[in-house]
C-alpha cells in the first residue's frame, strides 16, 4: 500500500515538473522565474493540510488517549515543518528577483515565519520530554493552539497591506488566471498532497516500530 | 522584456529536491535500523536461556511488576 503510494507520488511529481516547465507558459511580467510558483504554492498549501491533520489528530488523542492518533500528529508535524520551511525558502528565492529583497517583515511573511517557529517548537517540545504520555499530551495542546495561526497566515494578505500577492487558488471567486497556468498548479498541488501522505505513512510506520522496540 | 533568472528557478527546485531526498533517505535508514533491531530482539527471545527455563516474553511483566506482588 505505502509502496504503491510512493510510486503514485513519484509519477505525480514527474508529471508536475513536466507541466511546470513544458506546459505552463512564460509569465508576461515576471518571466520564467514565476515557475517557482509551481513548487512554492503546493508546499505551503500541503503544510496547511499537515498542520490541520496534526490539530485533528491531537484532539482525537486528548479525547481518546489513542497512541495511533499521537503518532499521526507527530509525523504530520514533522512533514509540515519541512514543507513550510521549504515554502519559506522557495518564496524567498522567488522574492529576490521579483521584489528586490530576500525577506521583508510584511504580514504574510511574518505570520508564516511565526507558524514555522511554533511547529518547530512543537517538535522540540516532543523531543525534550522523556515520558511519552506527557510528551504526547503537552504537544497535542501546543499543536491545537498553533493551528490558530493558519487562518491568520492565509487571510493576512486581505487584512493588512502586504508586499505578498493575494492567494492564487484559495480566494473568493476561485482562480481567475489562464487554464494553462491553473492545470500545472493543480497537478503539482495533488502531487505534493500525495507526497505528504506518503511521508506521513512511512513516518508513522517508523514511530510504531520504535514504540514496539521500546516496549 | 523581463530577465528570466533561471538561476533562481534552479535554486528553488534544486533545494526542494535535495531536502525531500534527504528526508526520504532518512526514513528508509530508520526503517532498516528498526527492522534489524526488532529481528535481533525476536531471535534473542527464541534462544533457550542458560537455566533451561523458557525466557519471558519481552512485553510480559516481571514478578515484581505483576499486580499484588510485594513492593521492595
Amino acid at each position: 500500500m505505502v509502496r504503491a503510494l510512493g510510486w503514485l507520488t513519484a509519477v505525480g511529481l514527474l508529471v508536475g515538473i513536466v507541466m511546470a516547465f513544458g506546459v505552463a507558459p512564460r509569465e508576461v511580467t515576471q518571466g520564467n522565474v514565476q515557475r517557482i510558483m509551481y513548487v512554492h504554492v503546493p508546499l505551503i498549501l500541503a503544510s496547511y493540510v499537515a498542520f490541520g491533520v496534526l490539530a485533528l489528530a491531537s484532539i482525537v488523542y486528548l479525547v481518546r488517549r489513542d497512541a495511533a492518533a499521537d503518532r499521526v500528529a507527530h509525523a504530520s508535524g514533522e512533514v509540515g515543518v519541512m514543507f513550510v520551511g521549504l515554502g519559506i525558502a522557495t518564496g524567498s528565492i522567488w522574492g529576490k528577483p521579483t521584489w528586490g529583497t530576500w525577506w521583508t517583515w510584511d504580514a504574510r511573511l511574518t505570520s508564516v515565519a511565526i507558524l514555522f517557529v511554533m511547529y518547530l517548537g512543537y517538535l522540540l517540545l516532543r523531543g525534550s520530554i522523556d515520558d511519552p504520555e506527557r510528551a504526547a499530551r503537552y504537544s497535542a495542546v501546543l499543536g491545537i493552539v498553533a493551528a490558530l495561526d493558519i487562518p491568520l497566515v492565509h487571510f493576512s494578505v486581505y487584512w493588512w497591506r502586504t508586499l505578498h500577492q493575494p492567494p492564487s487558488l484559495m480566494k473568493p471567486g476561485g482562480f481567475t488566471g489562464s487554464t494553462s497556468i491553473l492545470w500545472p498548479l493543480v497537478v503539482n498541488l495533488l502531487a505534493f498532497m500525495l507526497l505528504y501522505a506518503y511521508f506521513v505513512a512511512r513516518r508513522v510506520r517508523v514511530l510504531r516500530a520504535e514504540a514496539e522496540a521500546a516496549a | 522584456m523581463t530577465a528570466d533568472n533561471w538561476g533562481f528557478v534552479a535554486a528553488a527546485y534544486g533545494l526542494t529536491a535535495i531536502v525531500l531526498l534527504i528526508y526520504w533517505r532518512r526514513l528508509a535508514k530508520q526503517e532498516r535500523e528498526l527492522e534489524a533491531l526488532n529481528r535481533s530482539n525476536a531471535e534473542r527471545s527464541r534462544e533457550p536461556s542458560s537455566s533451561g527455563l523458557p525466557r519471558p516474553e519481552p512485553s510480559s511483566p516481571t514478578p515484581l511488576q505483576r499486580p499484588g506482588a510485594p513492593r521492595p
